[in-house]
């Protein structure tokens, strides 16, 4: 029998695999972990602080800094909230342009998490493919919005800037680029045995205790439950394209990295679908009022982001300011089911169990 | 045995590819020529009309303006216009209300300093850094 | 005198402006019956608390109205021609004193004359002046909530002037109205701003020499032609209907404060829970199979500065729908059930909602301050939140 005692283990703040400032309380006897306790905060900035007095149009480049891996999505939550409560109709070349921005990000997002992720499980090769290839969706939406992770392009009632000439075309031809790579990364990680012995089994739970805590995103898609809300509730144009729900039924870590690998295939779907029916011509940006004021009241929408359900609640007293502004927040809520996963486990499996929940620390503390 | 075998196939396809990475600093960075880098201001255009500066989400922005010393002119020509780069963001704001287009983004954007007063730049500074200007400035 | 104390005497002034013009408002509503006037109702159940900014205003607004009472006194009754326009905020604040010295010793002998307990009440203060402003406040802030009322009940609202116009435009709309009244010697009127008053001043100030029994009728009219139109029912109608039958089975009282389709939110129907009835409810919405609310999208708190309130968003995967419940609650200390028992997922949004607004969450499992740290003074989202630095 050997004799093992209690030890109270800190995992960051400062930690790699903790993908920012995350800290994590431990209790560990030998090597089994006893009891977690997330501490957050520690990228706390007050955003909706700020906001309160902000117009709506300065509050764009500070949602950029939420979920600075998917900023494209966080900006047209705001936007589309603002939109919904003053009824406004977006042109349709603009509508476009939102959707392959998002879903270039989205595609940009799950490169990052699949580099990341397998780093953490301790290949280092993926990592560097995943961002040469997430290198040329960075390229490509700088072309288009100038800046590289914080884009701030898109406005109430459009986006800034139309595609330059021949974008629309460079999106074409980066679609098949990217299918062939992702066969590779098939070939080069999802067959592998070491990788599906780390993964299988891991932080696993069922599709009740995935919606009691209020998990989205592909946490919840990996239970089996097809909730999709581009196909659900479908907001902007999503409903003009024909694509999937990706599911798994495993449920751990396992199903969650199929899904998103299956995710990235829609998305090129979409994409292509998208600069197929691009518009010749027409206005980027739609009639607006000089000043952004919507009428009092309240509104809440939802999206899909590629972490999951990102929401924008705002409450409105008719003024160019918001008197409140709440996102919801789809890493913080996914956060919430760490330590019911890590008790129990062992600790070499900590990293690969936080790794598949993908969160981004700008969101989860806002 | 035969996953691994297929990853390690991938791997060798990769190792024929060209190099991607960039040399930089030897070789400046391509950018896009909607980047937006660090703002170069035309004194001679501003109108201070304070849009920039009530637009911008930071106040990083400060200016003031005098009256036009041509007495037979009307308004004011600016005096003095400070940009604190420890705070700002460059998001674009300033450059998108700007009616005379005073302000434009470059794609400059190296902004490293020994000292944080050193970030803090003037209607001088900002004049000067005319290089790799942005062609186009309103969508 | 600290920051509480004036918190505290401008409340107890607005209490007792509130009680002075619900019975004003009671014996017009006898009058009204008596002549057949149909002035809309208003609910009388509200807001207590305004922003100290908007309370600067309206102690503008007061000094205006005193002002131009005044004025109207002594010029008889050419007040009804006179336009007594608001002048800049600067000389509004000379006019204040003078006027507000007015204004308070009318308040004073109404007072004595109509009340008999609101009389002990006054705080003491330093300064005369501070009880005069205390004074002048707690009436404008009585005609200031029941012209909010009346914009409530009006429904939509279709201001296109910014909101400084619009106070400067009621400012010389209520002094006008009131010039109007005093020439009629009806100092009672002083605080009878109203239910309507602004389609009434509208009303005056199109017909300027109006007498106010005329002005009243003239209301009327222009009530009926602001008539919003006729809205198609929501879509979303019938679920809400069938979310409110249900409720109404399983309770034999009226546990709901409001419920209704928020249409600006892609009309997702809403419901407002009395406090005491929020977990029971809450509960009900997860197990009922025809609610079966199991997914909880958002959680999170708001302050409307009269009170604190709790947003929950729920979704139903089984039956495709989804509802806002809403629950409102004391500011001074706001304090509800914890629904964390209910969907775990709820824990660290109330954990948030507790550091950020300082909503105590009875029964939840750990309640910590989340985001900030057990160190931090004040809540920030408050409306009231003072950044505190030990360095400045």
């Amino acid at each position: 029998m050997i004799r093992t005692e209690e030890m109270l283990l800190n995992v960051g703040p400062q930690h790699p695999s903790t993908h920012g400032v995350f800290r994590l309380v431990i209790k560990i006897d030998g090597e089994m972990i006893i009891d977690a306790k997330p501490v957050i905060g520690y990228l706390h900035r007050g955003t909706e602080k700020i906001a309160e007095n902000l117009q709506y149009t300065q509050i764009i480049p500070y949602t950029d800094r939420l979920d600075y891996l998917a900023a494209m999505t966080n900006n047209y939550v705001l936007c589309h909230a603002v939109e919904t409560m003053m009824e406004l109709d977006i042109p349709e070349r603009a509508e476009y342009l939102r959707i392959i921005t998002m879903e270039l990000g989205r595609i940009a997002s799950h490169l990052v998490w699949w580099g990341t992720y397998l780093l953490d499980l301790g290949a280092t090769s993926p990592f560097l493919y995943a961002f040469r290839e997430r290198e040329m969706i960075i390229n490509l939406l700088n072309e288009i919005s100038g800046g590289r992770l914080t884009f701030n392009y898109m406005r109430v009632g459009g986006v800034k800037w139309d595609a330059p000439d021949g974008w629309i075309e460079k999106v074409k031809a980066f679609i098949p680029y990217m299918r062939e790579q992702l066969a590779g990364y098939g070939d080069l990680v999802t067959g592998n045995e070491i990788f599906l012995n780390r993964v299988k089994g891991i932080g696993q739970y069922t599709k009740e205790e995935a919606m009691d805590y209020s998990l989205s995103g592909a946490n919840l898609r990996c239970t089996g439950l097809a909730w999709d809300l581009r196909k659900s509730e479908p907001y902007s144009i999503y409903d003009r394209f024909s694509f999937e729900i990706c599911t798994a039924d495993t449920g751990d870590a396992w199903g969650r990295y199929q899904v998103r690998i299956q995710e990235i295939e829609q998305s090129l779907r979409i994409l292509e679908q998208a600069v197929e029916q691009f518009p010749e011509t027409g206005e980027v940006m739609g009639k607006v009022p000089k000043v952004i004021k919507p009428p009092k009241g309240e509104a809440f929408v939802r999206i899909e982001s590629p972490r999951g359900e990102i929401g924008c609640y705002i409450a409105s007293e008719g003024k160019k300011e918001p008197y409140r502004l709440k996102f919801r927040r789809p890493s913080f809520y996914n956060l919430q089911i760490l330590p019911k996963l890590l008790v129990g486990q062992n600790m070499a499996n900590l990293i690969a169990i936080l790794g598949a929940i993908d969160i981004v620390l700008g969101e989860v503390d806002g | 045995m035969f996953g691994l075998a297929k990853g390690l196939k991938y791997t060798l396809k990769n190792m024929t590819r060209k190099k991607l990475t960039y040399d930089y600093p030897n070789e400046p960075l391509p950018l896009p020529d909607r980047f937006r880098g660090i703002q170069k201001f035309y004194p001679e255009k501003c109108i201070v009309c304070n849009q920039c500066a009530n637009i911008c989400p930071t106040d990083c922005i400060t200016l003031t303006g005098k009256k036009h010393p041509d007495s037979s002119k009307r308004g004011k020509i600016i005096d003095t216009y400070d940009i604190n780069f420890e705070i700002c963001i460059l998001c674009d704001l300033c450059t998108e209300v700007c009616p005379t287009e005073a302000i434009i983004m470059t794609n400059q954007f190296e902004l490293a300093e020994y000292s944080r007063d050193e970030l803090f730049k003037d209607l001088v500074w900002l004049d000067e850094n005319d290089t790799q200007l942005r062609k186009e400035n309103k969508a | 005198m600290d920051e509480k104390d004036k918190e505290r005497l401008k409340k107890e002034a607005a209490e007792k402006a509130r009680a002075a013009a619900q019975r004003k408002r009671e014996e017009r509503e006898k009058k009204k019956e008596e002549s057949h006037d149909s002035v809309s109702e208003v609910n009388q159940t509200k807001d207590d608390v305004t922003s100290n900014q908007d309370l600067e205003k309206q102690k503008a607004a007061a000094a205006a109205k005193a002002k131009a009472a005044a004025i109207a006194k002594k010029k008889a009754k050419e007040a009804e021609g006179t336009e007594t326009e608001p002048t800049s905020n600067q000389d509004l604040e000379k006019q204040k004193a003078a006027a507000a010295a007015k204004a308070k010793a009318a308040a004073l002998a109404k007072k004595k004359a109509k009340e008999a307990e609101g009389t002990e009440t006054e705080p003491t203060s330093n300064q005369d002046l501070e009880k005069q402003k205390a004074a002048a406040a707690a009436k404008a802030k009585a005609a200031a909530l029941a012209k909010k009322k009346a914009k409530e009940t009006e429904g939509t609202e279709t201001d296109s002037t910014s909101n400084q116009d619009l106070e400067k435009q009621k400012a010389i709309a209520i002094a006008k109205a009131k010039a109007a009244a005093a020439a009629k010697r009806k100092a009672k009127n002083a605080n009878e701003s109203g239910d309507s008053e602004k389609a009434k001043a509208i009303a005056v100030a199109k017909a300027k020499a109006a007498t106010a029994a005329k002005a009243r009728g003239k209301t009327t009219q222009a009530k009926e032609t602001e008539e919003p139109e006729p809205i198609t029912p929501s879509p979303q109608q019938p679920i809400l209907d069938r979310y409110l039958n249900i409720v109404k089975e399983h309770y034999k009282d009226d546990i709901l404060e409001d419920s209704y389709i928020n249409r600006m939110s892609k009309h997702v129907p809403t419901i407002v829970v009395k406090l005491e009835h929020y977990y029971s409810l809450a509960l009900l919405f997860k197990q009922h199979s025809g609610l079966h609310f199991e997914f909880l999208s958002e959680l999170h708190g708001t302050d409307f500065e009269t009170y604190m309130e709790i947003y929950v968003h729920l979704y139903s995967f089984k039956n495709k729908q989804s509802v806002a419940l809403k629950v409102k609650m004391d500011r001074e200390n706001p304090r509800v059930d914890s629904i964390a028992s209910i969907w775990p997922g709820a824990n660290w949004p109330e954990c948030e909602a507790y550091d950020l607004l300082g909503i105590q969450f009875t029964n939840h499992p750990d309640l910590h301050r989340i985001m900030l740290g057990e160190d931090w003074v004040g809540h920030p989202l408050r409306k009231d939140y003072e950044p505190y630095d030990v360095e400045v």
